[in-house]
Parts: C-alpha cells; sequence; structure tokens
C-alpha cells in the first residue's frame, strides 16, 4: 500500500495535467482548486510517508550498513534494449528532500493565484515540473533519473518566458541552455558508468557494489560532478541563476532556487561521489578553492545590488557553497550538514521568494531603493521576509543555524589546511549575510512610507498560511533537529562507508 | 526456393510496386478534381501497411528473385518507416491541391503526385531488400528521380526550378560516384552479390577497397547531406513545395541512411572497425555544421533543412556500434524522427497557408491558438532531444550505440551540440510564445483532417517517449 502511494507522488500531477486538458481556460477557479488539491493531497501523502520511514527507520538503524536501505522499492522492467528499469525507492534523504518539494510546490500553487496570462498552461507546468523534481529525487535508476532530470529545462524555459518579469526571454534561455550544458556532461558520463561498469545496469544500486576502472573515473568524476554544479549553480557555473531567478514568476523562483538547485547536489552526493568514491577522494579537495568564490563573494555581490531577487539569488548561491563545503569535507558529519543545508535553505529560500512575489504584487518594484516603511502596511509579509532574513543568516532556533553549524564542524574535521582556511572563511561570510539581509529588510521595510504605497494591504488568508507553514518548518527543524538528522544519518552512513572504503593510492600534497 | 510460406512475404513489396500504377490509372477515369485518386491512395497505403505487419517475421528472413531481394526485420521495419512518411506526406500534400501556400500558386494532378511518392517510396524498399549492388543501385534511383520531378513540381514557381536544377545536377553528381565506387567494388571482388563482396572484403583488404568506399561515402554523402556535401539542401528545401520538402527530408533521408546502413553492416561489415574513424568524423562534422547552420536561420523550411542536416550527423553516430544495436537505434530513431518532423511540418503547413514561412509569422502563436503553440513546443522539443519526449529516447539510443563501442568522445561531441541545438529550437518557440501578437498577421484556420492528424502525432510524439510500446517491440520482438 505505501508502495503504491509511494509511486503515485510522481503520477498525481501528471494526472492533475491529463485532467484539466478538457477543462476550458476560462474557468479558472475551478482549475486553480483542483490544483490546489491535487498539491495537498500529495503533500499529505509524502507527510505521511516520511513518518512511515521515520518509524521503520529507527527500528532497522543498526542494519543501514553498506547497502542502500531502501523504503518502497519498486523495479519494472522498462526500456528493454538499453537495460534500463523503472526503479524507485525512498531512503531518509530522498524522503525529506520530496517532502520539501512537496511544500514547495504546494506553497507555489497558492501564491500563484494571480498569476497573469493563461492559468490553464502555468498550472500545468507548474505540476510538470514538480513532476520531474519528484522524479528525480525517487528514481535509482540513472536513466530514469536523468529523464526526469531533464525535463525540468523542457518546463522551464516556457514558465519564465511566459509568465516572467523583466528580460524574461534572456533569463530563461540563459537558465535552460546552462542547464542543458550542464545535463550533457551528466548524459556522457552516464554511458561511460554502463559500459565501463559492466553490469549491464543503469541501477544505482547495482552500480555501486562494482568498483569502476581508474582512469574511467578520474575523466568521468570531474565532468559529472561538474554537470551536477551547474545546477547548484557552483561556482564559475553561477551565472545563469541571478538572472533566470530574477526573471521568473515567484513560483517559479521558489521552484527552481528551494528545490531544483538541490537536485545538483543530491546528484554529486548519491551518484558521482558514490558511484565513484575513490575520484571524489582526489578531486574534492581541489573543488574547494572553488568554493570561496561561492561562501565568501556571493554574499559581498549580494551586499552591492538592489533588486530584491538578485539579493536572494546571490544569498542562494552562498548557500549552495556551503552545501558543497558539507560534501566537499567527506566527513560523516560533513555530509549530514550538507544534507540538512539542502532541506533547511529549500525551506528558508522558498520563503523568501514567496515573500518578495507577494510584495511585488503590491508595490510593483523590487528595488529596495524605491520601498520603505512598507511594514506599517504589510506587518505580515514583512515579518515574513525578516524570518526568512533571519534563517538565512543562521540564526539559533531556525534550520539554518543547525545547517551551518554542522557543515562547520564537519569541515573543520578534515584535516587539509585549504578546507579549513576556507571553512573560517565561510564562518566569517556569515557576518557578511547578516549585514545585507539585514539592510535589506531595513530599507525596505522601515523609514517613512511613500506616498504610492498608502494603499497598499497585507496579505490575504491565503498568503498568510504559506508564510506560516514555511516558518513553522524552519522553526521545527531548527528546535528539534535530531530526528531529521537521524534520518538523514543512516541514509547517508553507506555513502559514507563507501568513500571510507575506497582504498586508492591518493597523490600526496592533494589537499594539503 | 519460392515456398508458399515464404512467398507471402513478398506481397507488400508486389502491391508496393503495383500502387502507383493504379492510383495514376485512376485518373483515365475520372476528372481532374475527382477524390477517386486521393481515396484510393489512402486506402492503399494503409492497406500495405497492415499486410506489412502481418507478415510472420519471427522466422527469419525471406530471400526472392535468386536471392537478390531479401526481406529482414530490419527491412520490415524500414518498409514500416516508408509508409508511414508516405501516408503522412500525402495527407500533408492534400492542403497544397486546395489553396496555394506562402505566396506560391495552388499544385495539380494530385493522381501523378501520389504516384510519385509511390515510386520512391519502392525506391526505399529496394534499398533495403536489395542483396546484390545492382538492385542496390536501381532502389537507391528510383527513389531519388521522383523526388527531382516532385520538387519542380509548381511548374510556374521559379524557386522551385531553381532547387530542381540543383538538386539534379547535385544528384548527378552523386549518382555518378556511387556507380564508380560500385565498379571499383566490383573490380575487387569479382562479383555484384554482396554475400561475395563480404568474403572477398574478410578476405583482405586493397587500395581498390578503399577508393571504392571513399566513393561511396562521397556518393551517399550527397543523398544524406553529410558535410561537405549538403550544400544543395537548404536550397532544395526552401525552393521545392513545402509537402515534397517534408517527404524529402523524411523519405529521402530514410533511404539514404538505410542504404548506409546496408553497406556498413552488409558488405562492408569485416572492415566496419577500419572505417569507423572515417565515419565518426563525417558524424561529428555534419552535425556540427547543421547546428551552426541553423542558428542563423529566418525561413521556416531552410531551418528545417538545417535541423534534418544535423540529425543526419546524429545517426550516423549509432553506425558506429555493433550490428544489432545499431540497426534498431537507427529504426527506433527514424520512427520518431518521422513523427516529430511531420508534426513540425503540418504546423509549419498551416503557417504557410495563411502567412509567409517565417520565424515571425510564428508571433503569438500561444494566445491565438495555444494548442497549436504546444504541438509546436512538443515537436520542437522532440527535435531537440528533451526528455520526456520521443526525441530524447531516439538520440539516447543512437548515443548507446555510439558509446557502445568506446567512442565517447564523439558521444560527448555529439550529446554537447545538443545544447547548440537547443538553442535554435527554442529560438522557434520563442517566436510563438514569447512575443506578442502583431496585428498584422492573418488568422489561422484549421480544418478538421489538420487538427486530427497534430493532436495524433502530438500524443504519438509524446507516448512513444516513455511508453516502451513502441521501442521494446522493435528492440525484443524482432531479431537482427
Amino acid at each position: 500500500m505505501d508502495t503504491i502511494l509511494f509511486n503515485l507522488i510522481w503520477v498525481i500531477p501528471l494526472f492533475t495535467v491529463l485532467a484539466c486538458i478538457p477543462i476550458p481556460e476560462s474557468h479558472a477557479k475551478l482549475l486553480r482548486g483542483i490544483h490546489t488539491v491535487s498539491a495537498s493531497v500529495v503533500l499529505a501523502i509524502v507527510c505521511y510517508l516520511t513518518f512511515r520511514v521515520y518509524a521503520m527507520g529507527s527500528v532497522s538503524a543498526s542494519e543501514a550498513a553498506a547497502p542502500l536501505l531502501l523504503r518502497f522499492f519498486t523495479d519494472i522492467p522498462w526500456l528493454s534494449m538499453i537495460g534500463a528499469h523503472y526503479i524507485v525507492g525512498a531512503d531518509g534523504l530522498n524522503i525529506l528532500l520530496l517532502a520539501l518539494t512537496a511544500f514547495i510546490v504546494w506553497a507555489g500553487v497558492l501564491v500563484s493565484y494571480n498569476i497573469k496570462g493563461n492559468q490553464k498552461v502555468f498550472f500545468a507546468l507548474i505540476q510538470i515540473l514538480a513532476t520531474s523534481v519528484y522524479g528525480v529525487y525517487m528514481s535509482f535508476d540513472l536513466v530514469l533519473f536523468f529523464v526526469f532530470y531533464e525535463m525540468e529545462a523542457l518546463c522551464m524555459y516556457l514558465m519564465i518566458a511566459c509568465y516572467g518579469s523583466g528580460r524574461r526571454d534572456y533569463g530563461g534561455k540563459k537558465l535552460t541552455l546552462t542547464l542543458a550544458f550542464g545535463s550533457s556532461m551528466i548524459l556522457a558520463t552516464l554511458f561511460g558508468l554502463y559500459f565501463e561498469g559492466g553490469v549491464n545496469s543503469w541501477s544505482i544500486t547495482e552500480l555501486s557494489k562494482i568498483t569502476l576502472p581508474m582512469e574511467f573515473q578520474m575523466w568521468a568524476f570531474p565532468l559529472m560532478f561538474m554537470g551536477f554544479a551547474v545546477s547548484s549553480s557552483l561556482f564559475p557555473f553561477h551565472f545563469w541563476s541571478p538572472d533566470g531567478h530574477s526573471s521568473a514568476p515567484t513560483a517559479v523562483s521558489m521552484l527552481a532556487a528551494g528545490v531544483m538547485m538541490k537536485m545538483g547536489a543530491y546528484g554529486c552526493l548519491r551518484v558521482a561521489m558514490f558511484l565513484m568514491p575513490e575520484a571524489a577522494k582526489i578531486w574534492l579537495p581541489y573543488v574547494v578553492a572553488l568554493l570561496i568564490f561561492n561562501v565568501v563573494l556571493g554574499p559581498f555581490i549580494a551586499l552591492r545590488h538592489k533588486d530584491l531577487k538578485y539579493i536572494t539569488a546571490y544569498s542562494s548561491i552562498s548557500h549552495l557553497g556551503l552545501i558543497f563545503l558539507g560534501l566537499a569535507a567527506l566527513t560523516p558529519i560533513g555530509l549530514r550538514g550538507a544534507s540538512l543545508q539542502m532541506i533547511s535553505h529549500g525551506f528558508l529560500t522558498g520563503l523568501f521568494f514567496a515573500t518578495i512575489g507577494m510584495i511585488y504584487e503590491r508595490t510593483h518594484t523590487r528595488d529596495i531603493t524605491q520601498m520603505g516603511g512598507i511594514m506599517r502596511k504589510m506587518p505580515f509579509l514583512g515579518v515574513g521576509f525578516v524570518l526568512a532574513g533571519f534563517a538565512g543568516l543562521g540564526l539559533p532556533g531556525f534550520s539554518g543555524f543547525i545547517a551551518e553549524s554542522t557543515i562547520f564542524i564537519g569541515a573543520f574535521q578534515q584535516d587539509s589546511t585549504l578546507t579549513r582556511i576556507v571553512t573560517t572563511l565561510a564562518i566569517l561570510s556569515i557576518t557578511t549575510t547578516a549585514v545585507y539581509i539585514l539592510q535589506t529588510a531595513n530599507r525596505m521595510l522601515h523609514g517613512p512610507l511613500p506616498q504610492k504605497y498608502e494603499s497598499l494591504s497585507d496579505g490575504c488568508f491565503r498568503e498568510k498560511l504559506v508564510i506560516v507553514v514555511l516558518v513553522a518548518c524552519l522553526l521545527f527543524i531548527g528546535i528539534c533537529p535530531s530526528w531529521i538528522s537521524d534520518m538523514l544519518d543512516w541514509s547517508i552512513a553507506p555513502i559514507f562507508e563507501k568513500i571510507s572504503a575506497a582504498t586508492q593510492p591518493v597523490v600526496s600534497g592533494i589537499g594539503g | 526456393m519460392l515456398d508458399l510460406y515464404n512467398s507471402t512475404f513478398i506481397i507488400p513489396d508486389l502491391l508496393l510496386l503495383l500502387f502507383p500504377f493504379i492510383v495514376i490509372g485512376s485518373r483515365l477515369f475520372c476528372t481532374a478534381q475527382s477524390k477517386v485518386p486521393w481515396r484510393i491512395a489512402n486506402f492503399g497505403f494503409v492497406a500495405i501497411f497492415i499486410v506489412l505487419n502481418f507478415i510472420p517475421l519471427a522466422s527469419g528472413e525471406g530471400r526472392f528473385f535468386i536471392s537478390n531481394w531479401r526481406i529482414d526485420d530490419f527491412g520490415v521495419l524500414m518498409r514500416e518507416v516508408f509508409l508511414i512518411s508516405a501516408i503522412l506526406g500525402i495527407w500533408f500534400a492534400k492542403d497544397y491541391f486546395e489553396h496555394g501556400a506562402d505566396g506560391k500558386p495552388q499544385m495539380h494532378q494530385i493522381a501523378e503526385f501520389i504516384g510519385a511518392i509511390a515510386f520512391a517510396t519502392f525506391g526505399g524498399v529496394t534499398v533495403v531488400s536489395a542483396c546484390d549492388m545492382l538492385t542496390f543501385f536501381l532502389g537507391l534511383e528510383i527513389a531519388t528521380i521522383p523526388m527531382y520531378a516532385l520538387t519542380a513540381w509548381n511548374k510556374k514557381d521559379q524557386l522551385g526550378s531553381e532547387a530542381a536544377t540543383k538538386y539534379i545536377l547535385m544528384g548527378s553528381v552523386a549518382t555518378a560516384f556511387e556507380l564508380f565506387g560500385f565498379s571499383y567494388l566490383y573490380g575487387f571482388a569479382g562479383s555484384l552479390h554482396f554475400g561475395d563482396i563480404q568474403q572477398a572484403v574478410a578476405a583482405g583488404t586493397s587500395p581498390l577497397l578503399w577508393v571504392a568506399v571513399l566513393f561511396l561515402f562521397c556518393g551517399i554523402g550527397f543523398k544524406l547531406t553529410l558535410f561537405p556535401f549538403y550544400t544543395w539542401a537548404p536550397d532544395v528545401y526552401e525552393g521545392a513545395p513545402t509537402p515534397v520538402t517534408a517527404v524529402l527530408s523524411v523519405t529521402s533521408k530514410a533511404t539514404a541512411i538505410a542504404f548506409l546502413v546496408v553497406l556498413v553492416f552488409g558488405p562492408f561489415a569485416p572492415i566496419q572497425e577500419q572505417i569507423a574513424p572515417f565515419i565518426a568524423l563525417l558524424a561529428g562534422t555534419t552535425l556540427f555544421v547543421g547546428n551552426l547552420g541553423a542558428l542563423k536561420q529566418s525561413r521556416l523550411r531552410r531551418f528545417m533543412a538545417y535541423s534534418s542536416i544535423a540529425q543526419a550527423g546524429y545517426i550516423m553516430v549509432a553506425l558506429l556500434g555493433p550490428a544489432t544495436t545499431a540497426k534498431t537505434a537507427i529504426v527506433y530513431y527514424l520512427f520518431v524522427y518521422a513523427v516529430s518532423n511531420y508534426l513540425a511540418f503540418f504546423i509549419f503547413g498551416i503557417i504557410g497557408h495563411h502567412r509567409e514561412e517565417t520565424f515571425a509569422s510564428l508571433r503569438g502563436l500561444s494566445k491565438q491558438n495555444p494548442s497549436l503553440a504546444i504541438a509546436l513546443a512538443i515537436s520542437m522539443f522532440s527535435l531537440a532531444g528533451i526528455p520526456p519526449l520521443a526525441g530524447f529516447f531516439g538520440k539516447f539510443h543512437l548515443f548507446f550505440s555510439g558509446a557502445s563501442t568506446g567512442h565517447y568522445m564523439l558521444v560527448a561531441f555529439a550529446v554537447l551540440n545538443n545544447v547548440l541545438a537547443l538553442f535554435y529550437y527554442i529560438q522557434l518557440i520563442k517566436s510563438a510564445w514569447v512575443e506578442d501578437y502583431d496585428g498584422h498577421l492573418s488568422p489561422l484556420r484549421l480544418t478538421r483532417r489538420q487538427r486530427g492528424v497534430i493532436v495524433a502525432l502530438s500524443i504519438a510524439v509524446v507516448a512513444l517517449g516513455f511508453i516502451p510500446f513502441l521501442s521494446n517491440n522493435i528492440f525484443a520482438g524482432f531479431s537482427f
């Protein structure tokens, strides 16, 4: 029963799209209702399954050793000639990411009620996008994984170009083509994984049982890692994200920054590092050097920007840098921190973009110099924005604090000078983050209220609900992180096991 | 040799040979405006397609006419591709006989037109069935000569005549190359039969053979629009009537690819590894040049010409794999390509009936006719190879075949080129989805047939992708 429910997660959004085809475009209210119900049903299913996994996981956490412990496992032959199967399953990490996605999709649907243009197509695209993200987090077959991974490009462009604002065509094209460039690198290495692996399987669990030839790993790992890093906007592949986010409609920004950028980090962990641990050990210490730009320069650039979405985009770049710092640390605590940060950042950036979208809908500007004093008119939205900011700068009590401190502890455990230097810089850069977030909140929310904003209203019930739910999630993770980190721990254990068991003649001098 | 059981194999071929004569002959008994030839054509093609599906192929292959004519699994599937292309082609052409398009006059003589397409189809069938070089050559010419005539179908159209002249000249040069190659091959092997040639090639190579290989590839390079022989394609695609361009881009391309497949995995099988670098070079350059060329286009059919040049490059990648993998990948891709390409052409045709055939005419399509804009996005994303559409799985199989013999560099190059391709397909989608409707464009009207075909093809492009119905049937049900 649970397995069927699990498979329904990605089927329901698609089915909703099909069900809406006969409804004419003019029945916007009905369409919105159907999509909201569908997103809520998926959210309910995912929440239920998350607790199921938690309950099962706590019983058998001890047995979570070398092989992946997958719940709701489904394996059906799919494309016979290339040996692709339909393999889906969930461990602690996946199911939490699925829950994150379900929350963001649900919130995204709720904040898109006032979208201009053809709402029927817009909601259909959101649902297809949701399908692709759910699929990525569920699949344990590389072909299936890639299909879902690249499907997003199709919807993203259409959504940004048709429903976005500003330089929407430019932003959409930049985003889609850069992501396609990343996935093309991944696709090229996937063929190598299949043929060099010699097990004639695309299954991640099967492939993780073998050791791939070292010559192959040495070129394949960086390629694949780069491919995934593109979607997580690791320097120097970050250039698509500010333009893409700023021109996207609110729901797309939320999904893109909140969930899709995590797909890259998740892919790095689950595919690149898990299947090629030997090369990961050799290459990852170098990656740390790139992170200086993400972690340290990101906040400084955000400091200079006046556009709210650009500020959030650069803050996302720096937060994703922290995820990679956790991954590159190659310690269990670092990996746990990285995955905690994936989930925490998803919620906080979702909240960020949601409140920005709501404020933009009212003020029609995202330029903070044009704003001021709007707290008086929109206390609820203002508080929502400030709370997102607090979570972003890592205030204790919010999820950001737990995630970031775990990453820093994990990274410091790594016995390498470079990593320690970068970690120290990253810790110091939190100050910059605090500066730009407080400065933005201050300029936007306080001071004299311009005449033109006199008639603005606060959020309606629907908008308040979104803010309350997302804030509740942030606080919940922040106040009692133990059950989430338990779930993460036993799903990361096999990955770490594999990395630590990887015995390669590590080239001396690398990483200090 | 000709027992009763095996002789059923050849029925569709004989029907296909008779068929054009029936269609053209029907003109003797009806008026110029009569719908009879059109109905006969529809009935005939569909009937042959159905008969084709009854061939009991699990038993291997059938050989006829002193074993010069072979019907095997690959052949049957290719016949299906040719027939689908012919059916869609004549459906597409029908509108052009009712009124003109893109500033060109209405076309006439539908019966002869259909007859010519049927001959071209039979030519393709001959190529995939051939077991000796003479039949092979005849097939290629039967497939090509009707296309020359079709290109110049609009006698009053200057551009059409120019395109046809160019096509005939280029085609003749290609034929000359082919013949030269064949004669050298005969000189090398001392026989016209593929079996004997294969034995001779396996026994040892000589410079004579390499000259033959080189000339044969040059000859087919013209017809398959491979780099550097592709230059005629944009002009011919642009000059020919739109339905002819559609048929040209599918039937003619499929024939040329089938020619290469038969050659590489037949007589040249023993030296496949030695010619692999050559194939890889042709594939890489062709797809790169095609993609680069498409970037700058503003006319729809010129754009499709470059796109199809690039697609030829992608198909060539599969030729590097082992026989079974390569053949299956190519057949599957041709199905997918035919469906996606015709979907694009049907949409362009509707645009062309009311407006000029340029990118600018697509402006505001998403607001004016959202379903058509969705169909356009589906066909373009499929041609670009974005999952979960059929085009992605088609390309995946092609790359899979190339990668299975370790050509990772070429595969990586092809995959990266896909990003370039995505850029120009997105340009087209941008015109339809992002740019605003400009009041000067005349409104679009769809006939019932057009609407039906577009819906059916869109569903096919989506469903062929992730529902493994077609791919698994091709891959599992047939032994190559």
